[in-house]
């Protein structure tokens, strides 16, 4: 059951959602999307393959993605990735292991997505996070 | 390059806060800089101890007391903290005995919930789906 809103933010929360033009369709089938690619990160999945998981053409499932997280589907993908690396990272794992098992084949391009998502190369990240075991 | 390195919420008692941020939500103190009568004071996340620290900011100035109080009323939260699971975390965090203004709801691509943290805000959870 359906319980009534109690505070102002819960109010105008219902308000915002109610007024969405996206359906509840929507919101299941990009999250349907989201899971994918948190299961599959580590290959080499294309936007096609994607969409297809959400049951839409990519130029739709592109727009309805953004619509929903703010980000597009590959932004958001990259970020899997990164967060993925971080933690392989801090296992010990070398950069270039790390690199394939988040998906690229090239070294150079893995690190300057990690640097523009990190702030630090893979290197330094792990020598970072290996100097402050806690 | 600019970084944000810290982010705040206003606490009527620094060490009040300490203990609800610590020991109910589980950060980690990072920093305690006596400053006066008051001390920079911060916690970080467990799983990210060099990532941006929250600054447990003492409600010194009186017309921001004004503010926060607003904000309180209409539950409307401060700020916003993420986890992997919420309906889990509200389970633990009611088990502590914290208090939720609003109890975990789906809202579009995210489940969210709001928390009284005892220092005068409310603190939303989000868990994206």
């Amino acid at each position: 059951m359906k319980t009534k809103p109690t505070t102002f933010f819960e109010q105008q929360l219902e308000q915002v959602a109610e007024s969405s033009p996206l359906k509840a369709y929507h919101y299941a089938r990009v999250r349907q999307s989201r899971a994918f690619m948190e299961r599959y990160y580590s290959r080499r999945v294309n936007l096609d393959t994607i969409a297809a998981a959400a049951f839409m053409s990519r130029a739709h499932y592109i727009r309805i993605f953004q619509q929903v997280y703010g980000v597009t589907p590959r932004q958001h993908l990259r970020s899997i990735r990164i967060e993925k690396a971080k933690a392989l990272l801090k296992t010990g794992l070398p950069a270039t292991d790390v690199c394939l098992e988040v998906g690229y084949d090239s070294l150079p391009t893995f690190s300057k997505v990690f640097k523009d998502g990190t702030g630090h190369s893979p290197r330094a990240y792990q020598k970072a996070n290996k100097s402050n075991p806690e | 390059m600019i970084r944000i390195h810290v982010t705040s919420v206003p606490v009527d008692d620094q060490e009040k806060a300490l203990a609800f941020y610590t020991e109910k939500l589980g950060f980690i103190k990072k920093t305690e800089i006596p400053l006066g009568e008051h001390k920079w004071l911060t916690v970080v996340s467990p799983k990210e101890q060099n990532g941006v620290e929250l600054l447990l900011e003492p409600m010194a100035f009186a017309p921001a007391r004004v503010y926060q109080k607003a904000l309180q009323e209409a539950g409307i939260p401060w700020t916003s903290f993420a986890v992997e699971d919420l309906e889990q975390e509200h389970l633990r965090l009611s088990g502590l005995g914290v208090q939720f203004t609003m109890e975990p709801k789906v809202v579009g691509p995210v489940m969210m919930a709001v928390l009284d943290d005892t220092c005068g805000n409310a603190i939303q959870l989000v868990q994206m789906l």
